[in-house]
């Protein structure tokens, strides 16, 4: 079986990236903005995974642990936020939720 | 150094500062009575061990006398080097006891004067401080440390001066005394400035013994900036103007501070410095000028004035100048020797005007009183004497220390010194015994009821210093000069021979003509024939406006210091103060408010907003990265 070029990886990472980055700017639902924020987490993984395939470096996928590690807290906290949220509103819209501008 | 000296001095000099602490933070807890009884005790206390100390010194060799304890380093910058130390010598042994001994005669006193005062502890506190600041002044051995005692009796004055602080014009007079005082302790400091530049020292004993460095040039301005300093506190020409208002304070506060001890500070630190004036015949000249004319000027004044503190006040001026005048003639024994009957008599006319002053109810205008030699015998007989000393009738006091610098302006030469110093001999005797004759003589003219209180606290001192005021001219005899004896271990090595024993008969003859002139010309005038009185009231009417308005100097200072002073001061309150001064920070306080407002409008509250700066700001660094710093890196390849 050939092997995938590295370049394939990177390309499948940026796309999954700028996805998530345009699905949080753009998506106004708090779970949705959350998703997004998770496949911009994958990217990152992806880039690390396949970097160290192509170098037999392990410190790559060791890395990949600790994102996801992070992710997980981060997706905790985040989904804690949302509930406490949607218990006093029953629509969510980020774009309402601006009680702490200047 | 002396070990006896060495023991007891700094016990001298800390009593009162003791007495005044405890007074201020013991005081509060006990009896009201305490407070005077500590005050009395700490300075009394320290007049015993001056007089020890005395007796110790002045049985040691006349050069052995000048005893140096050094107590300390106070200072140590680059060349700089102030010491802390106590100069005991007969000159500041004759301070020390004029200052304990009738300042605790002055603080008895005012056991019975302020008894009925609600700040009763306070007072008792500053009579205190003052009396630890003033023996600070004359015991300390370098020019700094005396610098601190004038500085500190200048508060005390200032403190007490405006006692009764619910009165304006105790506290205008109070504001007044500090800040002409204050011009002096400046010329003291330039002068010490000048020292230091010279000879890198500021001690007595380092400055005196490198006259020779200065040059008389320099010495001349190190003299006439003390003498600056000694015409503040001395209340001499032209900054004399502060010491009749000074009188709004209460009469002990009178008797002490501006009669008997700091108005003779000046007189002190000249003695004190002649080895300076010794060698500075510029500066010295100027003093002795200084002093002849106070004491004429003020002399002069003291004729026509009604209130008797403020007659007593020019009278205090009048006996500093003839002082002044003899130490800046070179007869430093002679000011000193006036220095103590002057401490003496004017104590006691201070302190018997206050029984008459307490005994009406506060009355001090002289027009308001009459007849009180029945009603007061006590005051008037005190105070009489106090009179005959003042105008200089042998053989009490005033007559011999006065004739000694009048016989000294004689003897080195000085010929319109000594007819001033006459003519001022004159006018005392006249405008002393006016006082007495309008105060104590005819009807009662008063509308107070006379209430007499006869309190012993108060007797008993006024009648030791009269008893002084008698006997205390006779430590100079015709022939036998005692006091001059004691001080010789000072002054062993002045320019002019010191000792007061050689009398001139002619002189001395003389002089109490125009004496007994004065006296009979102001019996004549307010006893026999008051119609020649409104006669020449009459003719001399602007001679008379002149002297009340006191020369109406009070009144150039104001247009010429007081009034551009408060011009400048108002102009800048309008103009420079809003603007340039509040404006500064009122503007920063702006530009920051309007940058907040500025970054506030960039905080949305949109999560979104946010997320896409991140992603503009990361896609920017990204490009920044990627473009600049790694091209450069490539390059350098």
């Amino acid at each position: 079986m050939p092997a995938i070029p590295l370049t394939d990886y990177l390309a499948l990472s940026a796309a999954m990236f700028v996805i998530g980055v345009i699905g949080f700017l753009v998506r106004r639902n708090p779970l949705t903005m959350l998703m997004s924020i998770e496949l911009m987490w994958n990217a990152g993984n992806l880039v690390f995974a396949a970097f160290a395939r192509s170098f037999g470096d392990m410190a790559g996928q060791i890395f990949v642990f600790i994102v996801i590690t992070v992710a997980a807290a981060e997706a905790a906290i985040a989904l804690a936020i949302v509930v406490m949220v949607f218990r006093r509103r029953v629509d969510v819209d980020v774009d309402d939720i601006s009680v702490l501008r200047g | 150094m002396d070990a006896f000296v060495a023991t007891w001095a700094p016990a001298i000099l800390f009593l009162p500062l003791a007495g005044c602490l405890a007074i201020s933070f013991v005081g509060p807890r006990l009896p009201r009575s305490a407070s005077a009884v500590l005050g009395c005790a700490s300075v009394f206390l320290a007049f015993v061990l001056t007089a020890l100390v005395a007796a110790h010194v002045w049985h040691l060799a006349p050069y052995d006398q000048s005893i140096d304890v050094a107590l300390g380093t106070w200072a140590h910058i680059g060349a700089l080097n102030i010491g802390f130390g106590l100069w005991i010598d007969p000159l500041s042994l004759v301070w020390m006891l004029v200052i304990t001994g009738v300042g605790f005669l002055i603080h008895l006193y005012s056991v019975g004067y302020m008894g009925h005062d609600k700040n009763y502890r306070t007072f008792f506190a500053h009579m205190n401080l003052f009396v630890f600041a003033m023996l600070l002044l004359v015991m300390s051995d370098n020019f700094v440390w005396l610098l601190v005692g004038w500085g500190g009796v200048g508060l005390a004055s200032y403190l007490l001066i405006g006692f009764y602080f619910d009165r304006v014009t105790a506290v205008l007079a109070a504001r007044k005394a500090l800040i002409m005082n204050v011009i002096g302790d400046v010329g003291i400091m330039i002068a010490i400035f000048l020292m230091f530049q010279h000879v890198r020292d500021v001690s007595f004993a380092g400055v005196f013994a490198r006259t020779g460095a200065f040059g008389t040039s320099a010495l001349d301005w190190i003299g006439i900036w003390l003498l600056v300093g000694a015409v503040a506190k001395s209340a001499q020409l032209p900054l004399h103007t502060w010491l009749p208002d000074a009188m709004e304070g209460p009469t002990p506060v009178s008797a002490l501070i501006h009669a008997a001890t700091m108005v003779t500070a000046g007189v002190y630190l000249v003695a004190r410095c002649h080895p300076i004036y010794d060698h500075a015949p510029l500066a010295a000249q100027s003093v002795a000028v200084v002093g002849a004319a106070s004491a004429l000027f003020a002399a002069t004044i003291g004729c026509v004035q009604y209130d008797i503190k403020r007659v007593l006040a020019y009278s205090t001026m009048s006996q500093i100048g003839y002082m002044i005048m003899a130490v800046g003639m070179g007869a430093y024994t002679a000011g000193a020797f006036h220095f103590l009957t002057h401490a003496f008599f004017k104590a006691l006319l201070f302190m018997a005007a206050g029984i008459v002053i307490h005994n009406l109810g506060g009355e001090q205008d002289i027009r308001k009183m009459g007849g009180l030699v029945k009603t007061m015998p006590f005051a008037f007989w005190t105070f009489a004497i106090g009179t005959v000393a003042i105008a200089g009738v042998p053989p009490f006091s005033g007559f011999f220390s006065k004739d000694a610098i009048i016989d000294k302006a004689a003897a080195l030469g000085h010929p319109w010194l000594f007819a001033a110093a006459v003519a001022a001999a004159g006018l005392t005797a006249f405008y002393m015994f006016r006082l007495l004759f309008v105060a104590f003589f005819g009807a009662y003219r008063g509308d107070a009821a006379v209430h007499v209180e006869r309190v012993a606290t108060m007797e008993i001192p006024v009648a030791i210093l009269a008893a002084l005021a008698v006997v205390g001219g006779w430590l100079v005899l015709p022939g036998d000069d005692v006091f001059g004896n004691l001080l010789g271990g000072a002054f062993s090595d002045v320019l002019h021979a010191q000792s007061l024993a050689e009398f001139n008969w002619t002189l001395a003859l003389g002089t109490l003509m125009i004496v007994a002139a004065g006296i009979l010309s102001a019996y004549l005038l307010y006893v026999l024939a008051p119609q020649m009185r409104e006669n020449a009231k009459a003719r001399l009417h602007g001679l008379r406006e002149l002297l009340l308005h006191a020369y109406y100097l009070d009144d150039v200072y104001h247009v010429l210091f007081e009034a551009p002073a408060y011009a400048i001061a108002g102009a800048c309150a309008r103009f420079f103060e809003p603007d340039a001064i509040a404006g500064l920070p009122r503007g920063l306080s702006a530009a920051a408010g309007s940058f907040g407002a500025l970054s506030r409008a960039w905080e949305t509250g949109y999560l979104r907003r946010y997320g896409l700066t991140i992603a503009i700001g990361a896609a920017l660094a990204l490009y920044f990265a990627f473009t600049t710093l790694h091209a450069g890196g490539a390059q350098a390849h």
